[in-house]
């Protein structure tokens, strides 16, 4: 299963990266916005990715991907610090199939990516 | 500024290094901003703008409490302050500004919140609006001690 993991912060995405490497998922890329993680979609499983990035942010990506059918069936996750209500149902409006608010936990990371693994039989 | 506005980003920030970091920090005494200056050597500051509240929110540490604070959230030490410990700095202050945002939103306060800038040297100032008061909050852990800025103005 090839992830794709979306957020600005180079740190951010090292935390993530290593929570998913050892939580049994070793396949990961990486891109710093949504424009970026367009031109990063080939063979990808998953999408994790962050709201408040500049040039594309996380919402807008996810409109961009659910309109393309290529795109189907391919889950993603937003883990963002925007944790109020609105902002969540906002988010799932957009086609986010689920939520991780920052802060989190290693285990919260792989707890989350391994039921929507589940949930939608995500593709190896 | 009444408390009630104030603890959302004091409970945001006690969460965030609670969970990514493993401290809890022992919160001082906070009192209003007098100098221009900051007291810290790395600090990251963020806006927010909503219909009902307009402000900014600002963590400022010094260099030794940036490189403790790093090393505990990516489990690598580092000697000086670079672009990854400021990376780390800001996104500290982008979780605290999204979670006071989630607490302050079920009191009809929501905003939405910028991009954090990170500015780096000793005694740099931040810019917070002029004309509105900036409450700090004096944080600690073991030896170490900063700063947490919040300037906040009801509509």
């Amino acid at each position: 299963m090839k992830i794709l993991v979306v957020d600005d912060s180079t740190t951010m995405r090292r935390i993530i990266i290593s929570s998913l490497k050892l939580a049994g998922f070793p396949d990961v890329v990486e891109a710093g916005d949504g424009e970026e993680a367009l031109k990063a979609m080939k063979g990808i499983s998953l999408v994790l990715t962050d709201w408040n990035m500049p040039v594309m942010n996380g919402l807008e990506l996810a409109q961009r991907l659910r309109e393309d059918s290529a795109n189907d069936g391919i889950p993603i996750i937003m883990i963002t610090s925007e944790g109020a209500k609105g902002e969540v149902m906002e988010a799932l409006a957009s086609g986010v199939n689920d939520y991780i608010v920052k802060p989190f936990t290693r285990d919260t990371l792989a707890e989350k990516v391994r039921l929507i693994a589940r949930t939608h039989e995500v593709r190896p | 500024m009444d408390a009630v506005y104030i603890n959302p980003f004091i409970n945001a920030l006690v969460h965030a290094m609670e969970t990514m970091i493993g401290i809890s920090p022992e919160r001082g005494t906070p009192y209003l901003k007098r100098e221009h200056a900051t007291q810290g050597d790395v600090s990251a500051i963020i806006g927010f703008a909503g219909p009902n509240v307009t402000g900014s929110v600002a963590l400022s540490l010094p260099t030794l409490v940036a490189l403790k604070v790093y090393s505990l959230m990516m489990g690598e030490k580092v000697y000086r302050i670079t672009s990854d410990v400021q990376d780390v700095v800001g996104e500290l202050a982008n979780i605290v500004a999204g979670g006071a945002k989630t607490e302050l939103s079920t009191r009809n306060l929501g905003f939405n919140i910028s991009i954090p800038t990170v500015v780096v040297g000793p005694g740099h100032t931040l810019g917070h609006k002029g004309d509105v008061p900036v409450i700090v909050v004096p944080f600690g852990f073991g030896k170490h001690r900063f700063m947490m800025e919040v300037s906040m103005r009801l509509k």
